[in-house]
């Protein structure tokens, strides 16, 4: 087996060093294409999380009249109240509720 | 507990207020008057004089409106959002054409036939509301009637603005059966007497429900009917169709954080007929529906006397 001169393994480890970086570099450009066009197919969930955390939010908006200060629910939902009905053994001061 | 009461008629209705400090009375029922006289000013749809006849009267025009008659709008296209077009105000033409044009007493009074024909209202998306500017521009041929939430939302400001005045304890505020309760209740919570008719006695026999907080609110076909020639109509419009709900409920009750929410699925569910009692259990709401042949359902968390829930 011939032995390499000085040159020729120079020229032998310069090509080798060539051949690393290209490969580092387009796996690097590979791993960042594929990441973009799966970012953009799958957008994810988080604005759909968003939008029912907030369907869920109720906010208070305070307006002023001309006689008083008073608020109202502008929640984007129909609020039950905290405590359900219950039949009227107890309780005081009692009023209808009819149509008007 | 022994609760102090004051009643009176305004808005063509009767109002009570209740009181567990009997030194708060005056000072609520006071404040309650104030923000009725409000009301009767910004949306009152039978005063000429008032910011909602005027806005009516001139479609096409960008008016800017006071922080009430906002915040009714508002409450109004809240409503519609919510219902889909059940509970929508832009039933005004509709209502008018259907012969209630009037104070009630005076409505009732009149026999004469009807010309109706079934349309849709323009819809509540048609109103071009600003919010934040509190301008309102109604398209031309759009009225706005107010009376599906605005008598609802007056209990709940009234009842807010009862409890301030009177410093403390609770207060319950009844705008022809709306009801609207703020502050500490009395033991055991307020009692609430279910009929079809608001001007029934709270004393008379009938179911009673008692509740701490938040609102109740009755919708029924069998008030405010008035006859023209041998039509029976009422006060509950359908929008797809601008003539008075014929579904199968004449009353429904429903109980919400709010007497306005309760008021909007109490309207909504005579106008949504058959589908009401699956759209009230989405909406988690306790309720007593009534269908015309006099049978009874209760919904929800509403107790049943019976002891069986439907």
């Amino acid at each position: 087996m011939d032995s390499l001169t000085p040159t020729q393994r120079d020229r032998g480890l310069e090509r080798l060093r060539r051949l690393t970086f290209g490969a580092t570099a387009g796996a690097l450009v590979a791993v960042v294409g594929v990441g973009y066009v799966a970012a953009a197919s799958y957008a994810g969930t988080s604005s759909a999380n968003a939008s029912a955390t907030a369907a869920e939010t109720t906010t208070t908006t305070t307006t002023t009249t001309d006689s008083s200060s008073s608020s109202t629910s502008s929640s984007n939902s129909l609020q039950p109240s905290t405590q359900a009905p219950t039949t009227g053994s107890s309780g005081s001061g009692t009023v209808t509720s009819g149509g008007s | 507990m022994t609760v102090a009461l004051e009643s009176w008629k305004a808005l063509g209705t009767s109002v009570h207020v209740l009181a567990t400090q009997a030194d708060g009375l005056g000072p609520a029922t006071s404040a309650v008057s104030e923000v009725l006289a409000d009301v009767d000013t910004a949306y009152s749809r039978f005063r000429g004089d008032s910011e909602l006849s005027r806005l009516n009267a001139n479609p096409g025009r960008s008016v800017r409106v006071s922080p009430l008659l906002a915040t009714a709008i508002d409450a109004a296209q809240r409503a519609a959002r919510l219902t889909d077009g059940a509970v929508d105000p832009t039933i005004g033409q509709a209502i008018r054409v259907a012969g209630y044009d009037d104070d009630f007493s005076r409505v009732a009074a009149q026999a004469g036939p009807l010309n109706l024909r079934a349309w849709r209202v323009p819809g509540w998306q048609a109103i071009r509301f600003d919010r934040r500017a509190r301008t309102v521009l109604l398209p031309a041929g759009v009225e706005l009637d107010l009376g599906s939430t605005g008598k609802a939302l007056a209990a709940d400001l009234a009842a807010r603005a009862a409890l301030a005045a009177a410093g403390g304890g609770g207060v319950l505020v009844s705008l022809g059966g709306d009801i609207a309760m703020a502050g500490t209740p009395p033991s055991g919570g307020w009692r609430i007497h279910i009929a079809e008719d608001s001007r029934v006695s709270p004393d008379a026999d009938g179911e009673v429900i008692c509740l701490p907080s938040g609102g109740v609110a009755t919708s029924s076909t069998m008030v405010r009917r008035w006859t023209r020639g041998a039509a029976v109509l009422h006060h509950i419009i359908d929008p797809q169709t601008s003539l008075p709900a014929t579904g199968p409920f004449r009353t429904v009750t429903v109980a919400a954080a709010t007497c306005l929410d309760a008021n909007i699925a109490s309207t909504a569910a005579i106008v949504r007929g058959a589908g009401a009692i699956d759209w009230l259990l989405s909406w988690r709401l306790p309720a007593r529906l009534v269908e015309n042949d006099g049978t009874i359902h209760y919904i929800g968390r509403w107790p049943d006397p019976s002891g069986v829930a439907a």
